[in-house]
This record gives C-alpha cells, sequence and structure tokens, in this order.
C-alpha cells in the first residue's frame, strides 16, 4: 500500500513556470508565507477530524498529523522570515496587515463535521499526493536556495507519510468501497477546481460591472453625498427619540 | 403580551458572530459561533450556535415570538454607500469588494432569518447596534439606574453613544440614548488602524497593542493627538488625511500616516524590543493607550457630571480595554462600572434579545443572572472515554479528592487545564475553560508562552484570586472588585507580591486581574483556597484553555487534543483527571511509522 512521491504528469510540465516563480525573491517570499497560513488552516481542518472521529486509530493519526502541518507552516514562516531578515532594510517589501476580517468561508473550505472517516481519509490521501507531487517540483527547482530547498525536503518527509497512512487507513475503514471513495474525492476535486475557477471568472466580471456602475451611476450622487458630508455637524449628533421606535424596520 | 415570552437574538457577519436565547426575560444560553465551528472569530450566520440555543432551551423555532438582529442592516448600507459616494473616485477599487460583500448575504438578514428558521417575517426583529450594546451592558448588570456608554469601530453609523437606563419601580425598563459620534469618527477604529500599523490583524490582535503598550513610553501622544483631536462640544474628530479606511480596503492608514510614526511593522517579523524600532512600536503602542484613555476618561466625566449617577455600563469593543476601564472608574468620578462578560459584538446578541423584551415588548424587567457560563457544558464521561481509548492515566474521582489532587498538581508546578460546567460567553475564559498554573515565577509565564500559547513574549497573563483576598494582592479602587469580576479591569499588583506573582505581573507592574466570587464558580474558588493552603497564596494563572489560533475549547474532546498537542500536564473536566504519558504524540507517530514501515 506504499507510495512514494511521484511527480505527476501535470506538475512535470509545468516545471518551467514554477521555476521562473520561484527565481524572483519577492515572488518566493510571498509563497512561503502563503504556504505557511494554508498548512496551519490544513492543519485546523485535520484537528476537527481528529476531534469528530469515533475511531481512536484515525484520532491519533490525524492528530500526529495536524501537529505536522502546523510544524510545517512555522518551517515556512521562519524561512520566510530568514529570507526577510536578509533583505536591504531599504528596499524590504511590506505586506498589509488585513484590517477586515474575513466573513464566512469560502468554497474551498472543507466542511470536516459533515465528512464520514472514509470521504475524509479519500480527500486527505489525494491532498496530500498532490501537495508532495507538487513540492517534489519546488524542491527540484530551488537548486539556488538550499535553505527553502531543505523545507520542502523536511516537509516531503512528512507528506509521504500522511499519504501513506491515509491510503492504509482508508483500506482499513473501508475494504470494499475505498475505490470508489478515492474516484468520488477525485471528482470533487475537480468539480471544486471548477468552482473554484469559475467564482473567480465571476469575481472578475462583477468586479467590472460594478466598477462600471461606479463610474457611471454614482457620479450624480456625489455631489448630493458631500454636501449632506458638509452639513454634518462635527462632534456629537443628538439621536432624536423618535428614531428608535420600531424594530420592525432594517434602517 | 405573551407571559413566557420566547426570543432569540442573533448577530453576525462581521466579526464574532452569536446566538442567544431570552425566555421570559432571562438569559437561558448564548454561545458564539466560533467555539462551535472551531473558526476563530468565526463571523458565518451563526447557524451552529442558534441550533444548539434552540435545542438547549427546548424551544422549535415557530415557537419563538421574536428573532431580533443586532443590527439594521440597510442603514449600514446606507453608510457603506454613503462613504464610498463621498471618497469618489478614490473609493472606486473598494466599491466593487465592498458591493459585493454586503449584496451577497449581509443585506438579506430577514429572508436569512426566515429561510432557515421558517419564522415569519413579521417576528424578525432589528435593534440599531449600539442600542445592542447599549441593552448588553445595562440590562445584564445588577444596578437600576446608570449612565451608559457604547464605543466600538462603527455599527450602522454611531461608533460611540452615550445614554443613561433605568429600572423603574413599576416593572418597566428605559434605556435613552442621548447623543453619539458617527463614523468615521471613531475610538476603535483609531485604535484598530494602530493595530494594523503594528502588523497585528485588526478585530483580533488590539489586545496584543494593549500589552505592547506596557513595554512602551508614550512619548508620541502630540503625535496621536495630531490624528484625532478634540471638538468644541467634548467630542472628537479624526484627522482623515491619516486614515484610509474610509476608503479603502487595502489599508486603513495613509502616507501621511507613515510619514508622521515612521514605517509600518512588517507582520511577518518579530517584535525585538532591544531594536531601535521595537522600542518605536512599543512606544507607540503606548502613545495610542493613553489618547484612547484620556479620551475615555474626559468622555465618561462629562457623562457622570451631566447625568449625576453613581453606576456607569460599558459596552461595545473598546470595553475589553481592560487599561482604559481601570482608568476610567478611578479617574471618571463613576463609582462603579459594569462591563459584561461579552462587551464585544457576540456580547450584541445576548442585548438584542433582551432589549427587545425589555423595551419593545415592553416586559417587565426581571434580575439576570450575574455571571458569564451560558454555553454548552462539558462532558467528563466523554474525556474519560475519550483517554482511556488512548490508554492515558485517567482518574474519576470525588470532588474533594479531585480539589486535592488539583491543587497537589499546581504546587508541584504542573499545568492543569480545567474544564467544568457551562462554556463562558465572551472572550475570558473565566474558570470554566481555562489552563491553570502556579502564578510565581517569570519561568513558569514563559514555559507558558514557549510550550502551550505559542505567543508573543511580550503579552502577559491574567492571574484569578477570591474576591475576599483580591485587595490583599492587587491595589483595586474602589469599585474594582467589580470591574474584576470578568477580567474587566486591569490594576497594580501591590509592590510587595510582585515577586511572588512575577507569571502574573506585566512589566509596567499591573495584572488584569479576575476577583471570583464564590457563588460565581464554587468550585475553582475551593481550587484557590486549597492552593492556598499549599502555597500561602490563593492566587492562580488563568488563561484560556486553546492554542494561538484556535478558538477557546467546548467539548471535552476538543481540551483533549489541545492537551495532547501541548505543554499541559493534567486535564480536568468535571470529576475526570487525565495525566499525560510522557511525549504522546512523538510516540505513536514513530510506532506508526513502524508499522508503515
Amino acid at each position: 500500500m506504499h507510495q512514494s512521491a511521484a511527480v505527476a504528469q501535470f506538475d512535470r510540465l509545468l516545471a518551467p513556470v514554477h521555476r521562473w516563480i520561484w527565481r524572483n525573491d519577492e515572488r518566493r517570499l510571498q509563497k512561503l508565507l502563503r504556504f505557511g497560513e494554508t498548512e496551519v488552516d490544513g492543519g485546523r481542518d485535520i484537528l476537527r477530524a481528529a476531534e469528530v472521529t469515533r475511531d481512536p486509530l484515525l484520532r491519533r493519526l490525524y492528530l500526529v498529523h495536524a501537529v505536522d502541518e502546523h510544524r510545517h507552516g512555522g518551517l515556512f514562516r521562519r524561512r520566510a522570515a530568514a529570507l526577510l531578515s536578509a533583505w536591504p532594510s531599504s528596499s524590504r517589501p511590506t505586506f498589509q496587515a488585513d484590517w477586515i476580517s474575513p466573513g464566512g468561508h469560502g468554497l474551498d473550505d472543507l466542511k470536516v463535521d459533515e465528512e464520514t472517516d472514509d470521504t475524509m481519509l479519500a480527500f486527505l490521501h489525494l491532498s496530500e499526493k498532490a501537495a508532495a507531487s507538487r513540492f517534489t517540483v519546488y524542491r527540484d527547482v530551488l537548486q539556488s536556495d538550499l535553505g527553502t530547498r531543505a523545507v520542502f525536503e523536511e516537509i516531503l518527509h512528512d507528506e509521504m507519510f500522511h499519504m501513506n497512512y491515509t491510503l492504509t487507513q482508508l483500506v482499513r475503514v473501508s475494504p470494499e468501497r475505498h475505490r470508489h471513495h478515492l474516484w468520488r474525492a477525485r471528482l470533487r476535486r475537480i468539480w471544486k477546481g471548477y468552482l473554484r475557477l469559475a467564482t473567480a471568472l465571476a469575481g472578475v466580471l462583477g468586479g467590472l460591472l460594478l466598477t462600471i456602475q461606479y463610474f457611471v451611476l454614482l457620479p450624480p450622487f456625489v455631489w448630493f453625498a458631500r454636501r449632506a458630508e458638509r452639513q454634518e455637524p462635527r462632534g456629537w449628533t443628538p439621536i432624536s427619540p423618535a428614531r428608535n421606535r420600531s424594530l420592525m424596520n432594517e434602517y | 403580551m405573551s407571559i413566557e415570552m420566547k426570543i432569540l437574538g442573533i448577530s453576525a457577519h462581521y466579526h464574532d458572530s452569536a446566538a442567544a436565547v431570552v425566555v421570559d426575560g432571562v438569559p437561558v444560553c448564548a454561545v458564539q459561533e466560533e467555539r462551535l465551528s472551531r473558526h476563530k472569530s468565526d463571523a458565518a450566520f451563526p447557524l451552529s450556535a442558534i441550533e444548539w440555543c434552540l435545542e438547549h432551551a427546548g424551544i422549535e423555532p415557530a415557537a419563538l415570538d421574536a428573532v431580533v438582529f443586532y443590527e439594521r442592516p440597510m442603514l449600514k448600507f446606507d453608510r457603506i454607500l454613503t462613504c464610498a459616494l463621498r471618497a469618489f473616485p478614490h473609493s472606486w477599487s473598494a466599491f466593487p469588494k465592498a458591493m459585493k460583500n454586503s449584496l451577497g448575504e449581509k443585506l438579506w438578514v430577514r429572508g436569512i432569518i426566515s429561510s432557515y428558521l421558517g419564522v415569519p417575517g413579521r417576528k424578525i426583529l432589528f435593534t440599531e447596534h449600539h442600542q445592542s450594546h447599549a441593552a448588553a451592558a445595562f440590562l445584564t448588570a445588577p444596578t437600576r439606574r446608570a449612565a451608559i456608554l457604547t464605543t466600538d469601530g462603527v455599527g450602522e453609523w454611531a461608533t460611540l453613544t452615550v445614554g443613561h437606563g433605568e429600572r423603574h419601580p413599576d416593572g418597566a425598563t428605559s434605556i435613552t440614548l442621548l447623543r453619539e459620534i458617527r463614523f468615521p469618527h471613531s475610538l476603535g477604529m483609531l485604535y484598530s488602524t494602530f493595530t494594523a500599523y503594528l502588523g497585528f490583524a485588526v478585530n483580533e490582535d488590539e489586545y496584543k497593542v494593549m500589552g505592547l503598550a506596557g513595554y512602551g513610553r508614550p512619548t508620541m501622544v502630540d503625535k496621536v493627538r495630531k490624528v484625532i483631536r478634540r471638538t468644541p462640544d467634548g467630542a472628537f474628530a479624526l484627522d482623515l488625511d491619516y486614515f484610509e479606511f474610509h476608503t479603502t480596503a487595502r489599508r486603513s492608514y495613509s502616507s501621511k500616516f507613515v510619514e508622521l510614526f515612521g514605517p509600518p511593522r512588517n507582520r511577518y517579523e518579530p517584535i525585538d524590543l532591544q531594536t531601535e524600532d521595537g522600542q518605536r512600536f512599543a512606544d507607540c503602542a503606548a502613545s495610542v493607550q493613553r489618547v484612547l484613555e484620556d479620551m475615555l476618561v474626559e468622555i465618561a466625566r462629562a457623562l457622570h457630571e451631566e447625568t449625576g449617577l453613581s453606576d456607569l455600563c460599558l459596552g461595545g469593543g473598546v470595553a475589553l480595554n481592560g487599561v482604559a476601564n481601570a482608568r476610567v472608574l478611578a479617574e471618571s468620578g463613576f463609582e462603579r462600572l459594569f462591563v459584561p462578560p461579552a462587551p464585544g459584538d457576540a456580547g450584541c446578541a445576548v442585548g438584542a434579545a433582551l432589549y427587545a423584551d425589555r423595551i419593545h415588548f415592553k416586559n417587565a424587567d426581571r434580575e439576570v443572572p450575574d455571571h458569564p457560563f451560558w454555553g454548552p457544558s462539558v462532558d467528563g464521561l466523554e474525556l474519560a472515554r475519550i483517554a482511556r481509548e488512548d490508554s492515558q492515566i485517567v482518574d474519576e474521582l470525588d470532588e474533594h479528592t479531585l480539589i486535592d489532587r488539583t491543587a497537589d498538581d499546581l504546587a508541584a508546578g504542573r499545568i492543569v487545564g480545567w474544564m467544568e460546567g457551562a462554556l463562558e460567553f465572551g472572550p475570558r475564559a473565566l474558570g470554566h475553560r481555562s489552563i491553570l498554573t502556579a502564578p510565581h515565577s517569570a519561568a513558569m509565564r514563559d514555559r507558558l508562552n514557549r510550550d502551550i500559547k505559542y505567543r508573543e513574549q511580550f503579552r502577559p497573563f491574567a492571574p484569578v484570586v477570591p474576591i475576599e483576598a483580591a485587595e490583599r494582592y492587587f491595589v483595586l479602587p474602589s469599585g474594582g472588585t467589580r470591574l474584576a469580576r470578568f477580567m474587566s479591569g486591569v490594576f497594580p499588583v501591590r509592590p510587595e507580591w510582585q515577586g511572588r506573582l512575577e507569571a502574573v505581573t506585566h512589566v509596567d507592574g499591573t495584572a488584569r486581574v479576575q476577583a471570583l466570587e464564590r457563588d460565581m464558580a464554587p468550585r475553582l474558588h475551593a481550587l484557590l483556597e486549597a492552593y492556598a493552603q499549599r502555597s500561602g497564596m490563593p492566587v492562580l494563572l488563568n488563561t484560556s484553555l486553546n492554542l494561538a489560533g484556535e478558538p477557546i475549547v467546548n467539548r471535552a474532546v476538543e481540551g483533549y487534543s489541545t492537551f495532547l498537542r501541548s505543554g499541559i500536564d493534567v486535564l480536568v473536566a468535571d470529576r475526570t483527571r487525565v495525566t499525560k504519558r510522557g511525549s504522546y504524540l512523538t510516540k505513536r507517530k514513530e510506532e506508526v511509522h513502524a508499522q508503515e514501515a
């Protein structure tokens, strides 16, 4: 049941693109930081899986896995910090802290509480396999940055363990239907990939339409808004007792 | 008028969603969505929280008399749209994001509630955001008459309101908000802007700014006073040239702000207080903290003079600033200051439901239990089962033995995860989901930071002490024990005890103390007394039972996973006590690797 980190054909084809991406220092930094966040987020999902499963062995394995993911997040962040500290302070890139917390969860968000052990394991196995394939390519293209390469090397070792235990356990908990679950998980990944793409496209189109409306529809009202702003007193504004008489209104 | 009215309160969509149920004028349960979904500061519509609340209260949605949302979505949208118009054309990049954000879900609250719960639209009510804060602060406080001050980032338009509330002898209740300061002029946004500037996450990490402030000197107060100025009528106004939060979602401060205060901190670089930049950031935090305190004290003092009342109820996210609260209590003239355990947006779920009950439906006033424990209860048997499956050392003990054994653990320098009864509502762990340990040495604080909480060294830990012993160790002004009930104030540690309370004494000699009344958490109170018999001092370090980036644990299994992944030595849930066997996770991984091989 052991699998080694075979590089997917698709990832192999994209190797020149990855080489181009990782060659640039700022992009490398951004990638490492993003990976750091992704690993920690993934770790939280796996932790949740450990908390909801009724299977003691799976709980133990998931906890080990979650700790690994958290550690990977730290490895990526520390590597990014090391690269950042080596950067000349005059040209150091600045990353803004998010100042509005995100609301709700994205499409890609895994609803762990709704997964069964077998669907969760199938999902994790494919995710780990894909990550191992991708990380192998990253490791190979990072020949000039031995520090970052070592990070991927170390993480790959864990990814192999994750990839293998998820498959072994999937066969254990679902001996008859594990292939079926893997196929379903593959289809689900394709569907989610499509949804991500479609959402991104819809987001771009929606943004474009709203921007057009902004410049076409809003200008006539700008004058009124600014005039009202000028008339607003600075400091305290009295609250009329009549304002909150009814709780039926949304405005 | 219904005899036993059942009201569901909801806060959602911005940060820290929550639900609460009020039956016959008294809250029966409340929980934040993050505690159930396990996503920190979960802002999603709190379906899990609603389901749990209704199930716990034994109410079918159809039996609800009202569902109250904590703010008015259309009024909020009005503000967002108006701000986009005022900032035209600079708001062009923010506009599509703001519209997509609002038009997706946030604007259709009545429909969403109606479709999720199946209640008719006429039963769905809306309070104003600051009315909800005011109600959460006043209607949960044991006072007949009080001035009210609410302040946060922003609700619909208001960012700060003042008023008063009264419980009349005939049972009627009134809450009157007299005046407000409107967006974009906001103390909360000022603090959040500095939070972002200092490289922390807005709406999450404001308390880190407060912790960092202890390491700095307020050398930049004059600069901060340039960006926020008093108005002749005693309010304040931001100089908007220094801010961008009202025009763009990209960042909250402008280039002019950076010119004034210097380059912002990169969030990925640790703060090193030995460096010039690190000290500048600490000074910056100390300066904005000082200005915030000064503003709050002056506004509260004016409110005291205007109303002549002796009690003040403080609500809104800014009320989580314990240092400012302590100064308001000491300097504003009010004798008592009431801050609810959940003064932020989550608490608005309770506030909105109570407001509807007392003010809209005009139900008679009822006394609200004065504790923060409104969430799901922990199941000690669940912990015993899971821990036994993992071959951990499990003891199921009677109450007396459990207290003794735990006090022994604490006296021996062990770190204890402590879970009992119902989960706290609000951001503080107040003794039902806590990590407890001896408070005496700085080494313990460093161990907690390093092995358990994985967090910055500059962040302090809080002590818990029985209310009757609080003044022996801490300098509490008149009314201080009330403020310390829900850990809402920061007070000096008496100099003679600072050496024995190193782990909970901040660099400036203060502590965010919890003064515990026996009735509120009898078991923890007994533990403090048992610990005093061993150490001579009834004080423990009390920090929330969670790891960095995770919500406070709710169920036993979540406490157990936290226990396994951290340096906690002993975990207690109800009457179950679990002791860890070695470095459990490492051992398991080696075993599994061997099996796989």
